[in-house]
């Protein structure tokens, strides 16, 4: 018991065994966090391009988003909706199309609505919507950005839809590799095999503001999906050691009244702060 | 806990603009990446220049001090870079 707390000092606690600094903090440890800090992201693009990890490298599942859709449509008391494999494949096209003509819009730069990839799917409707996302890192951070913002909770809480379809599709738009999300909803003409007399009523809705975030790929693979959950995960505890040695370094070189060379706690401790919250920003994503 | 308080007054007191500098570029960090969430290449920019902001204000504020050491400039150098490599992954994970 004595040499753990001997070795947790030696890591953590400036004393004559590290030369009055915590071993975490020594250069040679610093570099060695460099070392792997590089590798990580070397190794990470080696493995995408064996194809051990997907090129899409970002968290977000069709199964997940469409799970978390219906959760919230059940929370406001929404009937659930369907998956539909027509609306899927209107997505797929759609997020197709922004790559091959490099827009990322509701509209494109011809024209084209999102009212046509859906009827050109096959799927006639008698409402229809469409909300974007790009770049989301977790499933969970898209359904979030789009219940933030009003236009796009409106779209997904709409009690008129029977029916859901989503494509997570990878590509480079504006010379960026990017992943896009694209989820449209639908009630398709005639439903309940009744027949209308008039002309039927068509209304579509579209989300004013698309959201920008990081997402996963259509065909993504589960072994995949918890991968940057725990890259994340590994960088959270990295960062948190750090803090601690830095935290418990400055403590004892204060009480201990030690001058020595060597850069400010204080300002490691605070830029690693910012950095972890600006890491959260990041896996955030946007809307716009 | 009151060594430390103590220590850390003393600390923020005796270079009260340094510190303040730095804490408004980690403000203008964080507000810039907020502004340009989802946009890849310019989060990138914006992580790289608070890294190289937290490298220079090193160097600045050991110069003040009249202790600037080539064992601290690298002290800065390392820790920035790691910290940018890891953060990276999340910014461009393809």
């Amino acid at each position: 018991m004595k040499q753990i707390i001997d070795t947790v000092h030696h890591f953590f606690v400036p004393r004559h065994t590290n030369n009055f600094n915590a071993k975490l903090l020594h250069h040679d440890f610093l570099t060695i966090y460099l070392i792997v800090a590089i590798l990580f992201g070397a190794g990470i693009k080696h493995m995408q391009q064996t194809g051990n990890i997907l090129g899409y490298a970002t968290d977000v599942t069709v199964q997940k988003l469409y799970e978390l859709t219906n959760i919230e449509r059940g929370r406001n008391n929404i009937n659930n909706l369907n998956y539909n494999e027509e609306l899927a494949e209107a997505a797929r096209r759609k997020a197709e199309d922004m790559f091959a003509q490099d827009y990322w819009a509701h509209y494109g730069p011809k024209g084209e609505t999102p009212w046509q990839f859906i009827l050109a799917s096959g799927y006639q409707y008698e409402y229809a919507g469409e909300n974007l996302a790009k770049n989301f890192m977790f499933s969970d951070g898209v359904m979030k950005a789009w219940l933030d913002s009003t236009t796009h909770r409106d779209n997904l809480l709409r009690k008129e839809y029977a029916d859901v379809g989503f494509a997570v599709v990878n590509g480079v738009l504006n010379g960026e590799e990017t992943t896009l999300v694209v989820q449209m909803f639908g009630k398709p003409l005639y439903a309940n095999d009744t027949v209308a007399a008039e002309t039927p009523k068509t209304e579509t809705v579209v989300a004013q503001k698309p959201i920008v975030s990081e997402v996963l790929a259509y065909d993504a693979t589960p072994q995949n999906s918890s991968f940057f959950g725990t890259y994340l995960n590994i960088n959270i505890v990295f960062f948190a050691i750090l803090m601690i040695a830095l935290m418990l370094d400055f403590y004892f070189a204060a009480k201990l009244n030690l001058i020595r060379v060597r850069g400010k706690n204080l300002i490691h401790f605070m830029f690693i702060g910012f950095i972890a919250i600006g890491a959260f920003i990041i896996i955030q994503g946007s809307i716009t | 806990m009151k060594t430390l308080v103590k220590h850390l007054k003393n600390e923020v007191k005796k270079h009260a603009f340094d510190y303040l500098l730095f804490i408004t570029a980690g403000v203008v960090f964080l507000m810039g990446l907020n502004l340009f969430r989802g946009e890849r290449l310019l989060e990138f920019i914006i992580l790289l220049s608070f890294v190289s902001f937290y490298i220079i204000w090193g160097i600045y504020h050991h110069i003040i001090e009249d202790n600037l050491h080539l064992k601290i400039v690298l002290e800065y150098i390392l820790i920035g870079f790691a910290v940018l490599f890891l953060i990276k992954v999340l910014i461009f994970p393809f």
